[in-house]
């Protein structure tokens, strides 16, 4: 069945919110449970995100590391010189870290399900100003499309003759920076040009857009929205031992 | 030993329709090989294989005997020059002057050799001298694809890969390529070509590799 991109937009806009606010550890693991059931039931595949991700968890881990090192409080778990590098109280709050992460980008996989147009359409019902949720819908597309040019301007580095691994680390410093500009140039530029081919076809021309596309929400839709807010706030109530 | 050898290649980007399957063939250090076929075959693809930039679904690649999967692309990058597609995706550094001189600075070059006359000779042969100092950037998308092709025709390779060299080029730039081309061929380097421009490739290749769904003959 097909659900309307707004429900989707407020579903993950409820997630997003309780994963910023809930601060105790069982209470993100169950709402990180609550998300992947979501992704389940909105058939989000989360294979080939969760392998992208694994490339995040170095990231994501040492961060985490830092964090634990520099919250003080509980037992003490790792010393070094007489200086406590890890505690029980930092753990928690290092893996808080990464799940709240989890959840935020998971949570996401939600609206990248659904046609990117009908974001911009479910936003623009929502009454956010058409330009807004074009700029949206833009911006999402700008990640990718700097990733892409990153990555080609790596393996022309390398095609040229540069060995990534084995070049000292000042002169392997360099070399990103090299890449860096010209990488962000050209992603602007081509974000300038799909602006241009955008506006040469009249957007902006006229103050409101009509679409073909009519959005309707159904009785599924509130379903789902009354169903996932109530289980959000449950975990959220559980959280501020509100319940149980 | 082929300087390259296609053993039973099979690529797609998705899991289901390959692009092609079952390819094999040879290529000698020093042959000049045109490699044609229609829009969407794959034949960038192929080269990219060839280059180690992407991963077979099936079959071997060897680059003077070593399986290219084991090779790193820099060391791909030392014995084969690359001209991109699309030049823009070859352009990396700050100024035409950086770029020309980058495969030296990070990659290699023979002892003696010197480096400042071979860019210059270059740059004056692509009518590039006059924008040393600009950034690649700003140039054209001709003036693009002539410091693509200057920067790798400058490098020590064995072999080069040109894809779709004399696209943007007027026809005096073409003629600077096609003497680029004579060049190479006298100093007994080998090339492979892809373009769609019969007459080109009658000039300066000595065979045609067509690329079919179904596998490649030589014609």
């Amino acid at each position: 069945m097909k659900i309307d991109p707004r429900t989707k937009i407020i579903i993950v806009f409820l997630i997003s919110s309780a994963a910023v606010m809930i601060t105790e550890l069982s209470s993100l693991l169950f709402l990180l449970l609550l998300t992947l059931i979501l992704c389940r039931l909105f058939s989000v595949a989360l294979s080939g995100p969760i392998k992208k991700l694994r490339k995040l968890l170095y990231f994501l881990v040492v961060l985490a590391l830092i964090q634990s090192i520099f919250t003080p409080g509980g037992e003490v778990l790792v010393t070094a010189g007489g200086m406590r590098i890890l505690t029980t109280a930092g753990l928690e709050t290092g893996i808080s870290i990464i799940i709240r992460m989890s959840v935020i980008v998971f949570s996401a996989l939600i609206i990248a399900s659904a046609p990117a147009m009908d974001v911009v359409y479910g936003l623009i019902a929502m009454k956010l100003p058409y330009e807004i949720a074009f700029m949206v819908l833009l911006s999402i597309k700008f990640l990718p499309l700097f990733r892409e040019e990153f990555a080609d301007s790596l393996t022309a580095v390398q095609l040229a003759g540069a060995d990534l691994v084995k070049i000292p680390l000042k002169q392997k410093l360099s070399l990103y920076s090299y890449v860096l500009t010209p990488s962000v140039i050209k992603a602007l530029n081509r974000a300038r040009f799909i602006s241009l081919s955008m506006e040469s076809r009249g957007f902006r021309a006229y103050p409101d857009r009509t679409s073909y596309c009519k959005l309707s929400m159904r009785g599924m839709d509130y379903v789902a929205i009354i169903a996932a807010s109530a289980a959000v706030l449950l975990v959220v109530s559980y959280n501020f031992n509100i319940i149980g | 030993m082929s300087f390259y050898t296609i053993n039973s290649l099979t690529f797609s980007y998705a899991k289901t329709d390959k692009l092609f399957q079952n390819i094999s063939f040879d290529i000698d250090v020093n042959q000049h090989i045109g490699l044609v076929g229609p829009n969407g075959c794959g034949k960038t693809s192929l080269v990219k294989l060839m280059l180690g930039i992407l991963r077979p679904r099936g079959g071997e690649i060897y680059l003077e005997g070593s399986n290219i999967k084991d090779i790193s692309l820099s060391d791909v990058g030392k014995k084969v020059g690359y001209v991109f597609q699309n030049p823009d995706k070859q352009l990396f550094c700050p100024t035409v002057l950086e770029q020309m001189r980058f495969s030296f600075t990070y990659g290699s070059s023979e002892p003696g050799e010197d480096i400042d006359d071979k860019i210059n000779y270059y740059l004056k042969t692509f009518d590039l001298i006059q924008y040393k100092n600009f950034s690649p950037v700003k140039l054209s998308r001709g003036e693009k694809q002539r410091l693509a092709l200057a920067s790798v025709l400058s490098r020590n390779v064995k072999f080069l890969i040109l894809d779709e060299p004399s696209t943007g080029l007027d026809i005096l730039r073409k003629k600077e390529l096609e003497n680029c081309l004579m060049t190479l061929k006298q100093e007994g380097k080998g090339y492979m070509i892809i373009s769609h421009e019969a007459k080109f490739l009658d000039k300066y290749v000595d065979q045609l590799l067509r690329l079919r769904p179904e596998g490649v003959e030589y014609v």
